[in-house]
């Protein structure tokens, strides 16, 4: 009998609610010391990412994140019976443990903007040529000339990450405030100023939510992003060289919501 | 179905478009076969070269800074510099590879570039 695993929970107790995931099957919790391993029965491996797949993976997750803290798993988990569960389970209970303690009562969310990197650029490049910069390089040889080049697009760069740590500083203390844990990625491309992950208390949700109103109603000019509540995807550690955790970001299921309006809402997106 | 946990913009296509540019570069797992290994093999070397490269003239804008390199030095360092970056230019286009394929990424500690 293979099972198809959803989460890991903090509870051994049975799940109450009906709840139905991959292939319609009846989604149920087996127990292990004080946690449990929610899975369902699969007929075969699944073979192909589909979409409907994944949301409705993610459909078991949320359902259980509203009466348990779930440890998410790698999607298309599946294991071979029930002996291979328990055995997995066993090898990693400390850890998983670890990580329930740290995630109850946390949600995750997700906060992207993207800045007018273009106009941030030009307003730094008249700036500099107002401050005549270039006088650190002078002649007149090509290879005078590549340097000086070289040197402005390095004092351009500087000055562009300077504004871009100022931003992210500034938008970043509003959030943390609420956050118990947070994810930083600056700059990951020239417009995407921010994506974060941010740990927050399910009492602070609303909190959080309010400060990235306020942050986006202050920074016109600026796109915003908001996702979650989701489990703690970006927060997991396991310490031992596990992938089941892995490989299933928020990032993936964001593409799947966002390119799917019709199951997160249109008033929403 | 509806999902509780929702995704909220007003600019969908271009937070789509970033996140694609973020994707890694390089894939998880190797794609080696005959046809490809040669390109394969060039990017991650290139990618290391091109790392060292970018090292060397950020130190090198430091000194300029810094004003602890001669008028000489400056004019030296330009030359060996602007060598590099040709034969890099030289050698991407023999293997067919764009800047913005020479990168790694790095887990946790983000891109190499």
């Amino acid at each position: 009998m293979k099972l198809y695993l959803y989460g890991v929970i903090d509870s051994s107790n049975q799940i109450t609610e009906s709840i139905y995931g991959l292939e319609g099957a009846d989604v149920y919790n087996i127990p292990f010391c004080d946690i449990g391993a929610v899975v369902s029965q699969i007929s075969q491996p699944i073979r192909s990412v589909t979409e409907s797949a994944i949301l409705e993976h993610q459909a078991v997750v949320e359902k259980l994140m509203t009466d348990f803290t779930v440890l998410p798993v790698r999607f298309q988990t599946v294991i071979n019976g029930r002996d291979n569960l328990l055995s997995m389970m066993q090898s990693y209970y400390e850890d998983f443990k670890d990580n329930l303690d740290r995630f109850h009562n946390k949600l995750e969310f997700g906060i992207k903007v993207i800045w007018p990197a273009d106009k941030i650029k030009e307003h730094i490049i008249n700036t500099y040529k107002k401050n005549n910069k270039s006088v650190y390089v002078t002649g007149d040889s090509s290879n005078k000339r590549f340097m000086r080049n070289k040197f402005e697009k390095y004092k351009l760069d500087e000055e562009f990450q300077k504004k871009a740590n100022k931003f992210i500083n500034v938008m970043d203390m509003f959030f943390s405030k609420f956050a118990a844990e947070k994810k930083l990625g600056k700059l990951k491309s020239e417009n995407l100023l921010l994506d974060a992950v941010y740990l927050v208390e399910k009492d602070n949700q609303d909190s959080f939510k309010e400060a990235f109103e306020h942050i986006k109603s202050t920074h016109t000019g600026f796109k915003f992003l908001f996702s979650g509540p989701w489990p703690a995807y970006n927060f997991i550690i396991l310490p031992k060289n596990s992938d089941l955790l892995k490989d299933f970001r928020q990032e993936d299921l964001f593409d799947k919501l966002i390119q799917h309006r019709d199951l997160v809402g249109t008033d929403k997106i | 179905m509806t999902l509780s946990s929702v995704v909220e913009t007003e600019f969908p296509e271009e937070f789509i478009e970033e996140m694609e540019k973020t994707d890694d570069v390089l894939p998880k797992k190797i794609d080696a076969n005959p046809e490809n290994v040669e390109k394969g093999l060039a990017k991650l070397v290139l990618t290391l070269i091109e790392l060292i490269r970018k090292l060397l003239e950020k130190q090198a804008m430091r000194r300029v800074e810094a004003g602890s390199l001669s008028e000489e030095e400056i004019e030296n360092v330009g030359e060996t510099l602007m060598k590099l970056e040709n034969k890099m230019d030289e050698l991407k286009g023999i293997f067919g590879l764009k800047d913005e394929e020479l990168n790694l990424n790095l887990g946790p500690l983000g891109d190499l570039m």
